[in-house]
């Protein structure tokens, strides 16, 4: 058990350093609306490994991998794609704001199946 | 730092084998061969009765060896189009040091007093001591500038650890070894909340350097770094420049907020 948790610290303690390498290296968190109007929080963890940028997408039991991602550095660019468990397509594009900053942002469009919304991914 | 910027004197990157000469107006030992221990092993720091330290680097920010790109004292490009000669950057990497250039350095975290981190430390004014702790085969390097920094180099024969196993830090964990008089450190595990050069190069939890410190003479120090960060750049580059032994103390100094 302490292990576990010593190795949690770590990788959190990780995590959190992590805030001037690659632009989009890290934790992003952000909102939707459902149907009903509520809001949906949208969790994205991002990792590049120098040729590829991998994800997940609500990290937990119900995680989504990232079937693709792409930062196009000219205007620092987003486009991330996966699917929801029951085959919807999710797509994200936006652009980077603040870019040298810690807690930058990403807004964009968040579309996912039929449905599109605004969304503002801040990095954690 | 500060003193160094307000110079705004341009100075021309470049390191080509001249730069390794000293300078007879600076030289206080001239030519003179670099101390060493009873059992002939160079010294990297004073000898007994002695007082000084390393300072005066001969550049301003890094760039890979053989190339050259006019810059100022804080590593800014006098023509931006020279970005892509500095290093052999990944695009994304490119982007980001044109956007740190134009940005005028405005998110660098040196501004916030964080520490320079590895190899920038050893551009960075406010001296140096590299002290030999041979009873237990461990080098130290002491920073003045920045934050007062330092870092352990382990000599005793321990393996690196595995870079996914450590927490990133500012200097890395670094191990060692003598190849005749150079000291060979190699260095894994940073974090990426500094910048490792001034001008702005990124660099990523990937970085791997490998530093070789030379002692040619009792007044120059001869630093050589390779950058091996296949996340940022598209191969490993190597870039070197020279310090110069100042005879006295380190002078006391502290950083302040917006006073790097």
């Amino acid at each position: 058990m302490r292990v576990l948790l010593m190795s949690l610290m770590l990788l959190v303690a990780a995590v959190v350093h992590a805030q001037e390498g690659f632009p989009l290296d890290g934790t992003w968190r952000g909102q939707r609306q459902d149907g009903t109007g509520t809001p949906v929080t949208i969790v994205m963890v991002l990792s590049w490994d120098g040729k590829n940028i991998s994800g997940i997408i609500d990290p937990g039991p119900d995680s989504i991998q990232i079937a693709k991602a792409e930062l196009v550095p000219d205007g620092w660019r987003v486009k991330i794609e996966a699917h929801t468990k029951t085959g919807e397509a999710i797509s994200f594009t936006g652009a980077i704001d603040k870019l040298g900053a810690y807690d930058r942002t990403i807004t964009g469009t968040w579309t996912e199946g039929a449905r599109s919304y605004s969304v503002r991914m801040t990095r954690e | 730092m500060l003193a160094c910027a307000g110079l705004g004197v341009a100075i021309v990157a470049s390191f080509g084998a001249s730069r390794w000469a000293p300078s007879a107006a600076a030289a206080a030992h001239g030519d003179a061969p670099p101390p060493r221990f009873s059992d002939g092993m160079v010294r990297f720091d004073r000898a007994p009765d002695e007082k000084g330290f390393w300072s005066l680097p001969s550049a301003n920010s890094l760039i890979e060896e053989g190339k050259s790109a006019k810059m100022d004292a804080q590593g800014r490009l006098a023509n931006l189009a020279d970005a892509s000669h500095v290093a052999p950057f990944q695009p994304w990497a490119l982007a980001l040091y044109e956007y740190r250039q134009k940005n005028n350095f405005a998110d660098d975290p040196m501004h916030a007093c964080v520490g320079p981190g590895s190899p920038r430390a050893m551009m960075t004014p406010g001296g140096i001591r590299i002290i030999q702790d041979r009873n237990l085969n461990r080098v130290y390097i002491l920073y003045g500038g920045g934050n007062h920094g330092w870092r352990v180099v382990f000599l005793d024969g321990r393996k690196p650890p595995d870079p996914e196993e450590v927490v990133g830090t500012f200097y890395g964990n670094a191990v060692g070894h003598w190849e005749k008089d150079t000291l060979v450190v190699e260095s894994i595990g940073f974090n990426t909340r500094f910048w490792f050069s001034n001008g702005g190069l990124p660099h990523t939890e990937g970085l791997h350097l490998t530093e070789r410190f030379s002692r040619p003479s009792h007044d120059v120090l001869r630093y050589e770094v390779t950058v091996d960060d296949p996340r940022a750049y598209t191969r490993p580059w190597k870039s070197a420049w020279t310090l110069r032994w100042v005879p006295g103390d380190v002078p006391e100094y502290y950083c302040e907020t917006g006073r790097p």
